[in-house]
This record gives structure tokens, sequence and C-alpha cells, in this order.
């Protein structure tokens, strides 16, 4: 699967900037949008260690992340076994799980070293 | 808008149900119409609340179904999905139909069978309510999402993981006393702290277990309620609101918005304020729930719920009992159950019929029916009506 970009959705008429992609802007109702590129570096503001797993994740535990990129916050898997609250980290694309028998592609976040 | 009245109400044991999800639904909706004494009269509508049955029972338009089956044809059917919160909507939906005065006598009945499924199925079923790209392909569950709540309120406000013990240990306490109860076993602040992790830092006893269950109401205008019982409650007030799918791209993601919004319109409705409620059921699927809902009703300062657990105020003999029923954790959470579950054990309460579990002397109830991670929250005010 192709890489993608790590990016936003910006509103045309307010400038807000969001991720996931909504079809109208949450703050003004607009409907036209630009992708921009999110910030490289963001910071961990919550995670948790999940060991009940859902299908097609092998390894327990699987750790997930919600990550502070300034004008968004992205959740996402973290490739690391020891998250700390704060800590700087990096999107990075590639295979996150298998569903329905599919490989699914996205962005994890790792450590900046 | 007319006055509504509950005037009859029955469950199923939660738990492991023998029956399939039918024999629950209809158990419970038999138990609540004779309650209600209305006797063989017609009904004019019939609101199923149930979120899975397509995917757990291999079953569709299960309203029809009950109607066809406890003899309602030919009542108006609806099956009602919200996913956890179905079944505060389905009450909702039979309170709007009542007020305006197009029906007159109308069940509302939830239920759900999932233990027959494996629990991986199942935490899965759950897990599509979440955003479909932005959480639920991440392996994002709900217990993971509780997970992470809890985390932020440990940051943020202080709370400790005994504090989340705490309001388990109450609740299985609770649900000791509740016979309809699906889990009916104290545990203490030690066991709970020493439980599996399931999302840290959630163990196993800060999350609630998978039930079958069925829960029934009997609603009608509350001018003709004195017809069938002494004791009509009355439902005063009524909210419900969404809020953003994500979790993270909630303004402040330890707010719960649409349980605040939606107590409002409640409080509103009922023309009361949080402090004249004298009891609560809160949707405590997972602990930390129990506290976020409690602040964001208004019951407390908001970071300040864990205190008053740590106080007493929500036990059976405090200020504002919260769950005597057991909440989602003891009682259980059949999902599609929970929301009518919830009015059955206030409509218990504020009639004094609670048995060993009986708060006393209660005079006005709330229930917060909490859906997906709190993006759809319904709440219902309940008072005496006699
Ligand atoms: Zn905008």
């Amino acid at each position: 699967m192709v890489e993608q970009k790590f990016v936003g959705y910006k509103c045309r008429s307010c400038g807000r900037v969001m991720n996931p992609k909504h079809d109208r802007c949450l703050s003004c109702k607009g409907r036209d949008f630009d992708e921009v590129e999110l910030p490289k570096v963001g910071k961990l503001v919550t995670y948790t260690k999940l060991y009940a797993l859902p299908q097609g994740i092998e390894m327990p535990p699987l750790t997930l992340g919600i990550v502070d990129f300034g004008v968004v916050r992205v959740l996402g898997q973290l490739a690391t076994d020891e998250p700390r609250i704060g800590m700087s980290l990096r999107p990075v694309w590639g295979k996150i799980r298998r569903l329905n028998d599919k490989d699914i592609y996205g962005f994890r976040f790792e450590p900046v070293s | 808008m007319r006055d509504v009245a509950i005037i009859g109400a029955g469950m199923t044991k939660f738990g492991r149900s023998p029956g399939d999800l039918m024999d629950i639904l209809a158990e419970a909706s038999l138990r609540a119409i004779e309650h209600a004494n209305v006797g063989k009269e017609e009904f004019d509508a019939l609101y199923v609340s149930n979120m899975m049955a397509g995917e757990t029972a291999h079953q569709t338009a299960v309203a029809s179904s009950l109607a066809d089956r406890i003899a309602l044809v030919p009542a108006a059917a609806d099956r009602v999905e919200n996913g956890p919160a179905s079944g505060g909507s389905a009450l909702k939906n039979a309170f709007l139909a009542v007020a305006s005065g197009c029906y007159d006598l109308v069940l509302v009945t939830g239920g759900e069978k999932m233990t027959t499924a494996d629990t991986d199925i199942i935490t899965d079923l759950v897990a599509t309510m979440t955003h479909p790209t932005a959480e639920y392909i991440h392996g994002v569950t709900l217990p993971a999402m509780g997970g992470m709540l809890t985390r932020l309120y440990m940051e943020r406000y202080g709370l400790t993981e005994r504090h989340l013990a705490m309001v388990a240990v109450k609740n299985h306490a609770n649900g000791l006393k509740n016979p309809y109860a699906h889990i009916q076993r104290a545990c203490t602040i030690e066991g709970a702290m020493s439980s599996g992790v399931i999302a840290d830092p959630l163990r196993l006893y800060y999350v609630c277990p998978i039930s079958d269950g069925a829960a029934s109401l009997v609603l009608c205008p509350l001018d003709k309620a004195k017809k069938y019982t002494d004791k009509p409650v009355r439902i005063a007030g009524v909210g419900q609101a969404t809020d953003v799918q994500a979790l993270q791209e909630r303004e402040d993601p330890t707010v719960l918005k649409s349980v605040k919004i939606a107590a409002q319109k409640a409080f509103k409705m009922a023309g009361v304020t949080p402090d004249d409620i004298d009891v609560a059921e809160l949707h405590d699927a997972f602990e930390i729930l129990e506290i976020a809902e409690s602040e964001d009703i208004g019951f407390f300062e908001k970071g300040k719920g864990h205190l008053a657990v740590e106080k007493g105020v929500t036990a059976l003999d405090g200020e504002l009992p919260i769950n005597p029923s057991g909440g989602l954790k003891a009682r259980g959470h059949p999902v599609g159950a929970t929301g009518v579950a919830q009015a059955v054990e206030l409509f218990w309460q504020l009639r004094g019929e609670a048995g060993e579990r009986q708060v006393k002397e209660p005079k006005r109830a709330l229930s917060c029916n909490f859906g997906g991670f709190g993006n759809n929250t319904v709440i219902h005010i309940f008072e005496r009506g006699w």
C-alpha cells in the first residue's frame, strides 16, 4: 500500500484543522477543506496497554495512545513498551493490523530519540 | 405535552440466561404487563431496545417478532438502536409518544443476549461503535477508551486506582442485595486491586461483565395512571445529547459533554437541580465513568467525584446513593437492556419496593445511559407521581 502523508483537513472558511475528516466543519459547517501536513512531532497525552486484544492483533499488550500535534490530537498504536505522558513521538506509516483477512495500514507513533 | 407515568416494571435476572433473546424479551415484557395491572388492554405501541441481535442472534426486526410473540399485534413496534444507550433512547421515544398525545399505552422493553458469543466477538462488536478510521482500525476497544480516560483523570485530578476499587466494592455490595444482579459477590479493595489488567490502568474489577438480560416498563399518561396503580412514577425530565465521536477530538477529553448537555436539558424540563436528586443510576461500564458522570451531571465539582466516593456520599446509606442496583458493574450490562433496567430500578426505589437495597424515602431520581464512548447520552429524571 502506497505510503500516505500525515495530514489534517483545514476548513477554507474558518481555518480549523481537523483529523479525522468531517464532511462539514465542526466549527462553522463549511464544506471545503485543504489537506495540510501536520507537525512531524507530537506529545503523548494519554495511553493504555491493552491486554484483552481485538482480533487481528497477536501479541499483548497493544499500546494505544493519543498524541497532541498542536492543531489536532491523533490516536494510534505506540511503538514503545515504555510510554510516558509528555514524551515526543513521530508518526510512522506501516501495517497496523489484520482485519477481515486484510492488512490494514496506517500511522503508528514511535519515540523521537 | 401531557405528563407521562410509568405504571409497571419487570426484568429478568441478569447474567447467563438459559433462554434466547426472544425468550428473555418476552419474559421481561410479560412481567411488566402483569405488574402494570393493565389486564388484556390493547397497547398502542412497543419500543424494543437492542444493539446487536442481527450479529449475535442472527435475527433482525425483533420488535415485530416480540409484538407477535406476546400478542400485542396490531400495536406499532420499533426496534431502537443507540449502542449501549439503546434503552434510554427507547424510553425517551416512548415518553415522547405518550407526551405528544399520539399513544396512551406503550411498552418499552430492552434486551440483549451476549453470553452465547465468544468474548472477543462481543468486544469487537462493541468496538465497532468507535470512529471507523480514527479509532477502530487501530485496535481500539471500549476498555481501551476507558483506560485512556482513567489515565487522564489520574494525571489531572489526582484520582488513584484505589478510588476505582472503592466504586467496585460499593457496587458489588449493592449487587449482593439485588436478586436480579448478574454478580452477587462481595469484593474487597485488595481483591479488586490485584485482579488482572484489561486495559492498564483498568483491571477486571473496574470493567462491567458481559451479560444476558431484559427489562421492561409500561407507560401511560399520568392522568390515566391512577386507574392502574396508586404509585405511578412520573417521568419529569428527559435530555439527550451527542458529542464528536473520537475521544481525541473533544476539546477536553475528560469532560463528557454529551452527559453535561443531556443533564442540563433534563434538569430544565423537570424544573429541578442536581441537589433535588435523591438517588441515581449511572452508566459505570468502567468505574471511572461513574465518577466522571457524577461530575458532569452536576452532583459534584469537576475532578472531585472520587472524593465523594471516598467519603461514602454515594454509598447506599450516603447522601446521594449511586447505583443501588449494583450498576453495570454488578447488575451486569446486557447492552440493549441497560437503559431500561436503570429506569426499572429507580421505579422500584421511588415506590419503596427495592427490598434490601432500598434507599431511604427517595422522592426524585436520575438515570444516565451513556452510549458509544460518551458520544450519545440519554438522561431521565423520575419523581413520585402520587
Ligand atoms: Zn470552519
